[in-house]
């Protein structure tokens, strides 16, 4: 593929860096986007309608990449070959070990959702089923944005040191991020049963 | 501008309710109209005992004669299997069977909703066909077009759409967006910046879409909808309360169905502009009329919010509201719009006709090369494919900028296995069985290696139509993989190949049909005329002082048996009698003229009655 042989960053003439001003990413889009798109080589000869099918499908993918902060940290352990390629760790937490930073919480996590399980079973009060799934929402919760704030400070110390050692630590807190999210996602999982068992 | 035939590409909006064709002039984009100005061609097709062929307003009065004969809204069948539109035909007419893709009955005869499209599609290629050669271009034919669908239409949808362009002989060189389009329309004479949401509730689809224009570029952020969402809904709600309030077993046939669907719709649209109308003698206030409709429309609040989300644009942050689409004339649907996003929305042109501009910009930018606009659009869903116990594992998630690409590393499950089955699926769920199936595909040809060795690597590419296409490729050896591509739901290539040879016959049937509607009109038109002259003050003086003996008598004679040939199927009797009566009245017109630019002359009004 044409333009494969370049990266993300490269071909949006940014350097590698996860701050990014989304507004010039933007503008380089959409200038880019006249340069290449197939609505503009209608009339051209097959190869230089491909090539720029090529091409723009590459910048849309660059662009969608690059825009979400996540899927550009993802993106730049990947391009920095700290992530096996072809392997897609935003959808590895499911299977993944857990994180050792997260074993102790994860296994507290686990014990009240069964004890809550158990609870509903027994046809305990909603609202009281609904007030354990709450306090256990808002610890889960707190830790995520103490994540965010954590990937935003080495987003931050990468751009300004460039530090492998940084993109590792990138890597481990981009794990537990995946995995606190799965606990999030189980949590709401039992909100939303509660909600249908009594609707 | 240049405008050679060959190269001219029109723009279509192929709607549930109406379809229109319209083209770009000296970059000032017009729909075209038939004689009597009208640019709606109902999507209507009827077929008659004999085959004949009806398409659009004719079609629609054969609805209450034919019912069972004549098709409505089939795009509420383009790309869809028979479970998925069991409860859909509920008041429709028309048998519907088949299984992975849905076959009308029609008479004696069944057609896949691409097929009824084709007819939908060959009565607007005529259309605009005889508008340009009635501007005199040298060479007027129409084979290639921009063709609108629903944002929120999925990769099915649009193929079924593209097939039945093919089916019509006609190109479908792009699919866009319907929001989109209609944005395109309203930027041209705009150069201002700003987020613009397009909401669009047309007769069988709901889209919204939210769009940032800067630079002339239209570049969508996120679009939603519901293709089972529209006016069709409305009316079925409608019916269904004149049916409650009504003795059981009323509107028992087809056509007395068709009659009250008729009146419900005349009732629905009289209710835009008035406080109280009356459907077959029943009284309905338009404070009714919203309690009844309101589940309906509320259910485009959702996807409004959804589409919001997703752009990562709060209501405050919207500058500009567009309208779209005949549902939208509605003043509970403008209230519901105008809350949702805080501002008054746009309405300054037709909704009906406003997709169909915007397509005939986007086929100028094709044709001419003109840079000054560009359309960046999205995938509306996410396309993912099965992994283990039945999961969805999203390769290209909703929202994407298109084209885009994707893809998967596979392997083998055990050893020396040398094929993988894929399935590929579209929507937002977490499970394959709530999404859509879109294909099956089987990699063969992996080297036989043990297993989890091959590196399969399956590449996804949408287009800028929002289709799909697969190809694979074995990593460690370089092997081209071949995909057998089982579309879930749609027609394979040779079915649409076969649909083209079956059409030309049509065509021919339909040429025939054409042909008798256009010498039933001329023979109208000789005796409205004839009788008017001899209805005229003046004709009793004129036969006395001009005709020969026995003129009127022969004229009347003749009118009568025009009438009478007029009703049959025989095309060339029927413009024999006319050539007759043309003949027989040629002496009479010469006289009335005479005589009218004798009074005209002598300043004497002339009554014209």
């Amino acid at each position: 593929m044409l333009a494969s042989r370049r990266n993300f960053f490269s071909f949006l003439g940014l350097p590698r860096k996860l701050n990014l001003d989304i507004a010039d990413l933007d503008e380089r889009y959409r200038a880019l986007s006249r340069q290449f798109h197939p609505d503009y080589f209608f009339h051209s000869p097959p190869a230089e309608r491909r090539a720029s099918l090529e091409s723009t499908s590459y910048l849309n993918d660059a662009y969608r990449t690059l825009k979400n902060p996540v899927a550009r940290i993802e993106y730049l352990l990947n391009l920095e070959g700290m992530v096996e390629p072809g392997t897609r760790p935003a959808n590895a937490g499911a299977a993944a070990a857990v994180p050792p930073a997260l074993l102790e919480q994860v296994f507290a996590l686990n014990e009240e959702l069964d004890e809550i399980r158990a609870e509903r079973e027994q046809g305990a009060p909603a609202d009281r089923i609904q007030a354990r799934l709450d306090r256990a929402r808002v610890t889960v919760e707190r830790q995520h944005v103490e994540h965010e704030e954590c990937l935003r400070q080495l987003a931050v110390d990468w751009d300004a040191t460039g530090d492998r050692r940084v993109l590792e630590a990138l890597k481990e807190r981009l794990a537990e991020r995946n995995y606190i999210k799965n606990l999030l996602a189980g949590i709401e999982r039992e909100l939303a049963a509660l909600e249908n068992l009594s609707a | 501008m240049n405008e050679m035939g060959g190269g001219r590409i029109v723009g279509i909006d192929l709607g549930t309710t109406n379809s229109l064709v319209a083209y770009v002039s000296g970059g000032v984009p017009s729909v075209i109209r038939d004689r009597g100005g009208d640019a709606l061609v109902p999507s209507v097709v009827s077929i008659d005992r004999a085959g004949t062929v009806y398409v659009g307003r004719e079609a629609q009065r054969r609805l209450l004669i034919e019912a069972g004969r004549t098709a409505y809204s089939i795009k509420r069948f383009m790309g869809k299997g028979i479970e998925d539109v069991r409860g859909e035909a509920r008041h429709m007419p028309f048998h519907i069977g088949g299984d992975a893709v849905v076959k009308i009955g029609l008479g004696e005869r069944a057609f896949t909703p691409p097929e009824l499209s084709a007819f939908v599609l060959r009565e607007l290629k005529h259309r605009a066909a005889a508008f340009f050669t009635a501007r005199g271009d040298a060479d007027p034919g129409v084979d290639r077009a921009v063709v609108t669908v629903p944002a929120y239409f999925n990769d099915a949808q649009r193929t079924a759409t593209r097939d039945a362009g093919r089916i019509a002989g006609l190109d479908v060189v792009r699919i866009i967006n319907e929001p989109t389009a209609a944005c395109l329309a309203y930027g041209l004479d705009r150069t201002r910046t700003g987020v613009i949401a397009v909401y669009d509730l047309g007769g069988g689809t709901f889209d919204i879409s939210i769009l940032r224009v800067e630079d002339q570029v239209f570049q969508v952020l996120a679009t939603n909808g519901d293709t089972h969402l529209g006016g069709d809904d409305i009316d079925v709600r409608l019916m269904d309360f004149v049916l409650e309030q009504r003795p059981p077993g009323s509107y028992g046939t087809p056509e007395a169905r068709q009659e009250l669907r008729r009146a419900v719709i005349q009732g629905k649209c009289d209710l835009s502009e008035l406080g109280e109308t009356s459907i077959d003698g029943m009284t309905l206030t338009r404070g009714q009329f919203e309690t009844l409709i309101a589940p309906i429309v509320e259910r485009t609040v959702g996807p409004c919010r959804q589409a919001m989300a997703d752009a990562n644009v709060a209501p405050s942050e919207i500058d500009e509201v567009v309208l779209v689409g005949g549902s939208s004339r509605i003043p509970l649907v403008r209230r519901i719009a105008e809350q949702l996003f805080g501002r008054k929305p746009h309405t300054d042109l037709n909704p009906d006709e406003v997709v169909a501009l915007g397509a005939a910009v986007q086929a100028d930018i094709l044709m001419t090369g003109n840079r000054t606009m560009l359309l960046l659009d999205v995938t509306p869903l996410s396309l993912g494919i099965e992994t283990m116990g039945g999961a969805t594992s999203k390769i290209i998630t909703r929202n994407s900028p298109i084209p885009a690409t994707g893809s998967e590393i596979f392997t083998t499950g055990v050893d020396n296995q040398t094929a993988v089955d894929i399935h590929v699926v579209q929507g937002e769920r977490e499970l394959v069985q709530d999404n859509r199936s879109l294909a099956r595909f089987k990699l063969r040809g992996i080297p036989p290696m043990a297993a989890g060795l091959p590196r399969v690597q399956v590449h996804f590419q949408i287009d800028a139509d929002g289709i799909l296409s697969v190809t694979a490729s074995e990593l460690r050896t370089q092997v081209e993989q071949t995909i057998e591509v089982k579309p879930s739901y749609g027609l394979t290539d040779e079915e649409v190949e076969r649909m083209l040879l079956d059409s030309f016959e049509h065509a021919e049937a339909d040429f025939e049909a054409r042909l008798l509607i256009d010498a039933r009109n001329e023979a109208e038109t000789v005796i409205h005329a004839t009788e008017k002259s001899l209805r005229h003050p003046d004709f009793a003086a004129v036969e006395r002082e001009q005709f020969a003996q026995g003129e009127r008598q022969k004229i009347e004679s003749i009118v009568a048996g025009l009438k009478m040939v007029m009703g049959s199927r025989d095309r060339e009797t029927i413009q024999k009698w006319t050539k007759a009566l043309n003949d027989a009245t040629g002496h009479l017109a010469e006289i009335m003229i005479n005589r009218s630019v004798q009074a005209a002359l002598a300043g004497k009004h002339i009554d014209d009655a």
